[in-house]
């Protein structure tokens, strides 16, 4: 008789990431922290050490030693198909990877699952599945023309055709958050900072795939960083600069990795780089905002990456801000829900962690809820419309210096 | 010549003898049901790829490999070094700290309890070793540290000390799986399986010890017994210490270490 084949197999997963599920000591600590699970009403299979243990048994029940002396063991499909959906019930946001007692590289552990899970057939969840055809047919994720990444820019913005700093705006504030990129550009502008742009040879960063774990299909993702990264240097970028997190996130850790090169240009969140020129008195300030704000750290330029400081360093120095924190900040940052593929793969879910985290600003009483992503501020801003909390502004880090430099936005396209 | 096992049996004088063979085949057995847990272990660590997005491996290599590679790579957040790692998050295990101050204690107490009885057993039976050597090559004229009677005498202290540490951490470890709502509802039989053979060799422990020096947690019992329990807390600590430590959640205590390593103390 053949011997059964494992039900499940290592595809996609490291030797250090199978290990690390022997490490987690159960502690718990995860599951006090998880946004989605909170969001969820405690779902238990959401439960960080819950997805633990579940794969580790069907790792032993494959590959462990009563799978060595009698043969892996069958693992029901109905148990694989509702890991999967638990699994991609999560934001990536890292949280449980932050207190995690043993050090469980959570966030890569659980793309490697889905990428696992995708290449199993049961990945990946909802509309994610468009992600792969979107952005290979329109190089977004949005169905957009290519060519209207920046050609609405309106006629006083001046993008060179090849300068030392870039700007790599993202599919998100070229396509639908105008305002952002808009703001972005005219600080650069306005600063006399010389900046090129890929415009329509800019592809999607692949942040979307890579998150999924969609991203091996085709070579996609790597294929269009290594076509981002050629693009850059043909400008004569050595600094490119991003206003998205997840742009920033996948091109300083996911890009290298695809690529297996280290990236010929040094990147740098926006936030980093008016951080610097605050410092070097470059900046002049022409208005105040009298407001009381509140700043959201990103998951992905957080937690993921450790920029917390520039953004708030920023914002301390708009004249007329007052900065408070909310309670959970930094490396305790509540997520915004909108990460992981959950705003298109399970919105609801998107929603009600959006929801907490802007209660989480209005527990500050605080007049402006900012963030230094185009992601969040969309999901911060549907959960404050869910709330009802009209009077909370959201809004960017960057569209809140520009109009603190005295700069007009209100020809910015409607989002 | 007979070999002698007597480790802690002394009473007034008198050594009660079990069969050194008979512990050491014990000893060797555990280990070697340690070694084969943990190839197989390796075997299904080295399943997964040597780097993101490549092909699993199949080799017991690729886990160290991809250690290594880890542990070499830069990472943008957490750049610390393997000696900080090794000193604050394995042995200081701060990050246990930084969550929960009492969760802590409870850890490090049964994490330091149980490493240093285990270097003392350690000592004691390298002591041994060197006593029964040297006894058969005729050398009769040892410091007294090297004489086991006397080096256990040495070591009452201590290894008293030690117990009462790792049975504090075990009682507090007990009550929150018992009493602590959300810590009971979350226990499993992994969970349980791992307290329960820790309970019974500090148990047992202190039971052996008590009726060889007719000590409280003794029970009164007869010190014929003392020989008898000493070789059942040996063989379960055999078991559990070791033997059992690649199929349970014992392997925390080799797969948490590694963790930390790998992601240079994690985030």
């Amino acid at each position: 008789m053949a011997k059964r084949e494992p039900s499940v197999n290592t595809q996609n997963l490291t030797a250090v990431q199978i290990m690390e599920l022997d490490s987690c000591s159960r502690c718990g600590e995860c599951v006090n922290w998880c946004p989605t699970y909170d969001a969820s009403a405690q779902d238990p299979g959401l439960a960080p050490r819950d997805k633990i243990l579940r794969w580790r048994e069907f790792m032993n029940k494959s590959y462990g030693l009563r799978a060595r002396l009698f043969g892996p063991k069958e693992i029901p499909e109905e148990d694989i198909e509702k890991f999967k959906d638990d699994v991609y019930k999560c934001t990536t946001c890292g949280m449980c990877a932050t207190v995690c007692e043993s050090a469980i590289n959570t966030v890569e552990l659980w793309e490697s699952m889905r990428a696992n899970l995708v290449k199993r057939g049961n990945g990946p969840y909802g509309k994610q599945g468009m992600f792969i055809k979107l952005i290979a047919e329109y190089k977004n994720p949005y169905m957009a023309n290519n060519a209207d990444r920046v050609n609405w820019f309106p006629k006083d913005i001046k993008v060179e055709d090849k300068a030392e700093v870039l700007y790599f705006g993202g599919c998100t504030a070229e396509l639908k958050q105008r305002k952002l990129a808009l703001a972005t550009a005219r600080v650069l502008n306005k600063l006399g900072i010389k900046f090129t742009m890929l415009g329509e040879d800019e592809i999607c960063c692949g942040s979307a795939l890579i998150r999924t774990g969609q991203y091996f299909i085709n070579d996609t993702a790597k294929v269009n960083a290594q076509k981002n990264i050629d693009n850059i240097k043909a400008k004569g970028a050595k600094t490119v600069l991003y206003a998205c997190a997840g742009c920033y996130r996948a091109s300083l850790i996911d890009w290298p990795r695809l690529t297996g090169k280290k990236l010929p240009f040094k990147v740098v969140h926006i936030t980093q780089f008016l951080q610097d020129l605050i410092e070097k008195g470059d900046i002049k300030w022409e208005k105040s905002i009298d407001k009381k704000v509140t700043y959201h750290d990103p998951c992905h330029l957080g937690r993921h990456v450790g920029v917390f400081e520039p953004p708030r360093a920023v914002l301390k120095s708009i004249p007329g801000i007052e900065f408070i924190e909310m309670e959970r900040i930094e490396e305790n940052q509540r997520c915004c829900g909108a990460g992981g593929g959950v705003k298109a793969g399970v919105p609801d879910l998107a929603m009600g962690v959006a929801k907490t985290r802007v209660e989480d600003a209005l527990e500050t009483e605080a007049d402006l809820l900012s963030s230094a992503c185009p992601f969040c501020k969309r999901n911060l801003s549907d959960g404050r419309d869910a709330l009802g909390a009209k009077q909370l502004e959201v809004e960017d880090v960057v569209v809140l210096v520009a109009e603190a430099m005295g700069i007009d936005l209100s020809d910015a396209p409607k989002e | 010549m007979v070999l002698e096992y007597y480790s802690g049996l002394l009473i007034n004088g008198e050594i009660f003898r079990i069969n050194f063979i008979t512990v050491m085949i014990l000893a060797n057995l555990a280990i070697g049901i340690f070694l084969v847990g943990m190839y197989i272990n390796l075997k299904k660590w080295g399943m997964g790829s040597t780097g993101y997005g490549k092909e699993p491996s199949g080799s017991i290599f690729a886990f160290p490999r991809m250690l290594a590679q880890q542990m070499s790579e830069h990472a943008h957040v957490h750049n610390q070094s393997v000696l900080e790692t090794f000193v604050l998050d394995i042995l200081f295990q701060r990050r246990i700290l930084r969550r929960s101050p009492l969760r802590w204690f409870m850890h490090f107490t049964i994490f330091f309890g149980w490493m240093a009885l285990f270097v003392l057993s350690l000592a004691m039976f390298a002591v041994e070793m060197v006593y029964i050597s040297a006894e058969a090559m005729g050398i009769h004229d040892l410091p007294d540290f090297l004489v086991p009677t006397l080096l256990r005498d040495m070591l009452a202290v201590p290894n008293d000390i030690f117990s009462y540490i790792l049975l504090t951490g075990i009682i507090i470890a007990i009550y929150r799986r018992l009493f602590i709502a959300k810590m009971r509802e979350a226990t499993i039989a992994y969970d349980s399986i791992l307290l329960i053979g820790l309970t019974a060799i500090t148990v047992t422990g202190f039971i052996a010890d008590g009726i060889r020096t007719e000590r409280l947690w003794g029970f009164g019992l007869d010190p014929s017994l003392a020989p008898p329990t000493a070789l059942f807390h040996v063989v379960i600590s055999l078991l559990f210490c070791i033997a059992y430590i690649p199929f349970s959640k014992y392997i925390h205590m080799i797969a948490i270490p590694l963790a930390l390593l790998a992601n240079k103390g994690g985030e």
